[in-house]
């Protein structure tokens, strides 16, 4: 008897530790957008409660993230569920540092290839298998402020800025903010390569030009249009259109408080402008596509993705595989919330929602979902990566004027092919 | 009684073995695995597809052609010119100053010399980028005042080095001048006075006398901050984030960046050795050339 009521107390417990799941999460969204994902995180917990909890750890963005990951996943530490940079998975992959996603996974998440962009299904995608569950894509826009443009007589009826479609256009629109008095027409991130890489990546895009082709970094005409890239806005500098030497932070104080016109930022920063706004702290404020410099539309974009540690134990046919899909699908469904920290929801049948087509600025620059472009897949690339290094080294010093683009690109093609 | 050697030995290995066996594991190890690592084309972490190979001395024949290699090695080398004598003779200055003091002014005028010294690196960083920010910075404040062009300090590869130096010297000088301090207290007022009654000059007192009675605390002090500052990391990283980190690498930065970054562990390991041999060079000539000088004077 004592042996039974054993056995029934030892079944009890069991199906009470099934019942439960915890799964382990790290990101590194710190931030206005870290401040939404944790109350997507709670929302979860609570529409789950007594089956899967979140147990979320945010970690430092960038190498530090990505080296912990990598140590983690060696000695069998890793987290259940974190999320991944896109543009990173090829190398993550030659690493050996993620488990696909398989077909049956898909099937259970309800999601499929359909309901993404091409290009963001391509991202996560490694010799023929995905690494990742794409959150969302985030590209870079260019905010403006209105009050500023409308000063300067740059403001379209609509409340965009004018001079979008072209060089001439877009540098006429710089021009008469300056004259119009304002002292950094464009708040660039001028001091910080790493951040300029997006901007000038989507310049070379914009002529079609590609940093790896066929394993050659910068083969052909692709080093010209990149150092048209660099010219262009060497001579913003020069004009005196853009702020020289600012890092990050500063670039949005200045904008924010009102000494630039215009910034070219991640969408990332949405919710700041959100908030100040809400504060009643913020000009009459706006979010629009790159403007087109070269020959068409084309945006640098990258994607927060989800993806499952290798090495962890969440293995096909577990109870914690079970419960680590229903999390990433459960937040794709619900993604229409973390449009609002300013990013893309990559599930495209979010985007075709009533809701997100009421949704501002997201709307007015969701447009661009067809012109982005995403880093070559290498195992250089990825933000924080050795190509994104090598590239931001001789940003610096000609985007503030110090040195040649003829001479950084040749200094770029030397660095990156001795890597 | 009657001692037992053997025991007293045996007692002795047993009461060395927790040092030895975990200096083993946390010092010896590693530093054998990174010379082997060293002669490897190797990730930083051997996990799944990645797996090591012989290289050879590949590694260490890349290195100079290695721009990085380069620049990392001559600003280590600036910054040491930069901050080793200068840092020890305004230690020993102010050093000098405070002896003078005496009671609680003393304490206090110490107290706010040393001050900076228990700040960790990254409220010293913090600090240093609100007072000298390009656009929002205090000092550039002060600048527009008096008509001087505003300076990107921690932007252009010519101020960085310098302005981290000065930052540095700041930082780390009051425990300098602890052992200035010290150092001066220990010796006999007997001396001075003899040297009062004959009518010395202060500057004489201070070229026959301090100096010289100083110099194995001088030459302490040399040693420290010649090995601190080969080894130098945190503030270049600091201060060079969202900046332009790769004109300002130092030799353990470059260590960080391949390692970390690259996912080269090989390669980290080769400027490791590098970077190990000419610490343990540079402060054996350093303690011989010390005590060269100890001898002549």
């Amino acid at each position: 008897m004592k042996h039974l009521m054993g056995m029934a107390l030892g079944a009890t417990l069991a199906t009470a530790a099934q019942a439960q799941e915890t799964v382990v999460w790290w990101d590194f969204l710190s931030g206005g957008d870290g401040v939404r994902m944790k109350s997507l995180i709670e929302d979860f917990n609570a529409a789950h409660e007594g089956e899967i909890t979140i147990d979320a750890t945010t970690l430092e963005w960038g190498v530090p993230f990505y080296t912990k990951v990598q140590t983690s996943v060696a000695v069998g530490e890793a987290p259940d569920i974190m999320t991944y940079h896109a543009s990173r998975i090829p190398l993550a992959v030659s690493q050996g540092v993620l488990q696909p996603i398989t077909d049956a996974d898909w099937e259970q998440m309800g999601l499929s290839q359909d309901d993404f962009a091409e290009a963001t299904w391509n991202a996560v995608t490694v010799d023929g298998e995905q690494y990742a569950v794409p959150l969302d894509t985030h590209p870079i826009v260019l905010y403006y402020n209105r009050d500023l443009l409308e000063e300067a007589g740059r403001l379209n009826e609509d409340g965009t800025p004018m001079g979008l479609d072209s060089r001439e256009g877009f540098e006429e629109t710089l021009a008469a903010l300056k004259d119009a008095g304002v002292e950094y027409p464009l708040a660039s991130v001028t001091a910080d390569g790493n951040f300029m890489y997006r901007t000038i990546y989507s310049l070379m895009g914009q002529q079609d030009g590609e940093l790896l082709t066929d394993g050659e970094f910068l083969a052909g005409d692709n080093a010209e249009k990149l150092q048209n890239a660099l010219s262009v806005l060497q001579e913003w500098t020069n004009n005196e259109w853009q702020s020289t030497y600012t890092d990050y932070p500063a670039t949005v104080a200045l904008f924010t408080s009102g000494e630039a016109g215009m910034m070219i930022n991640g969408v990332w920063e949405v919710p700041t402008m959100k908030d100040l706004a809400d504060e009643g702290r913020l000009f009459d404020w706006g979010a629009v596509e790159l403007p087109i410099i070269f020959d068409h539309a084309s945006t640098y974009a990258d994607s927060h993705a989800f993806a499952i540690p290798a090495n962890n134990g969440v293995d096909e046919g577990t109870a914690k595989r079970d419960a680590v899909l229903e999390v990433i699908s459960w937040i794709s469904e619900n993604s229409l919330f973390w449009a609002t920290a300013g990013h893309i929801p990559a599930n495209s049948g979010v985007t075709a929602s009533e809701e997100y087509s009421q949704m501002e600025p997201n709307a007015t620059y969701s447009s661009l979902t067809e012109n982005m472009i995403f880093d070559p897949q290498s195992e250089f690339s990825g933000v924080a990566g050795p190509m994104f290094d090598v590239m931001s080294t001789y940003f610096v010093p000609t985007l503030n004027g110090e040195m040649d683009p003829a001479e950084a690109v040749e200094e770029i093609q030397y660095e990156l092919n001795d890597m | 009684m009657i001692r037992n050697a053997r025991k007293d030995t045996l007692i002795a290995y047993v009461l060395i073995a927790p040092f030895v066996a975990i200096y083993g594991l946390i010092f010896v190890y590693p530093t054998i695995d990174m010379f082997i690592l060293s002669f490897q084309d190797a990730p930083l972490i051997t996990f799944g597809p990645q797996t090591p190979e012989w290289t050879g001395l590949d590694n260490y024949t890349r290195l100079p052609d290695d721009r990085r290699f380069g620049t990392a090695f001559w600003n280590t080398a600036y910054f040491v010119l930069l901050t080793v004598v200068p840092g020890t003779l305004v230690a020993l200055a102010i050093a000098m100053g405070i002896t003078r003091l005496s009671g609680r002014l003393q304490a206090l005028v110490l107290a706010l010399f040393f001050l900076p010294y228990i700040l960790p690196v990254s409220v010293v960083y913090r600090i240093w980028d609100w007072t000298l920010n390009f656009q929002f910075g205090i000092a550039m404040h002060l600048f527009d005042v008096l008509g001087i062009d505003r300076v990107p300090i921690f932007k252009t590869s010519t101020w960085f080095m310098p302005a981290v130096a000065f930052v540095t010297i700041w930082w780390t000088c009051g425990f300098s001048i602890l052992l200035f301090l010290a150092g001066l207290r220990a010796i006999p007022t007997e001396i001075y006075e003899a040297a009062e009654l004959d009518n010395a000059g202060r500057w004489t007192v201070f070229r026959k006398l301090t100096w010289p009675l100083l110099w194995p605390i001088t030459a302490l002090v040399l040693t420290i901050q010649l090995i601190l500052q080969l080894k130098i990391f945190d503030q270049v990283y600091l201060f060079s984030i969202g900046g332009r980190p790769n004109d300002n690498l130092v030799m353990v930065y470059y260590i960080y960046q391949r390692a970390f970054q690259n996912d080269d562990g090989g390669r980290a390991a080769a400027i490791a050795v590098v970077l190990f041999l000419i610490v343990i060079v540079v402060s054996v000539l350093n303690f011989q050339l010390l005590r060269l000088a100890e001898r002549k004077t």
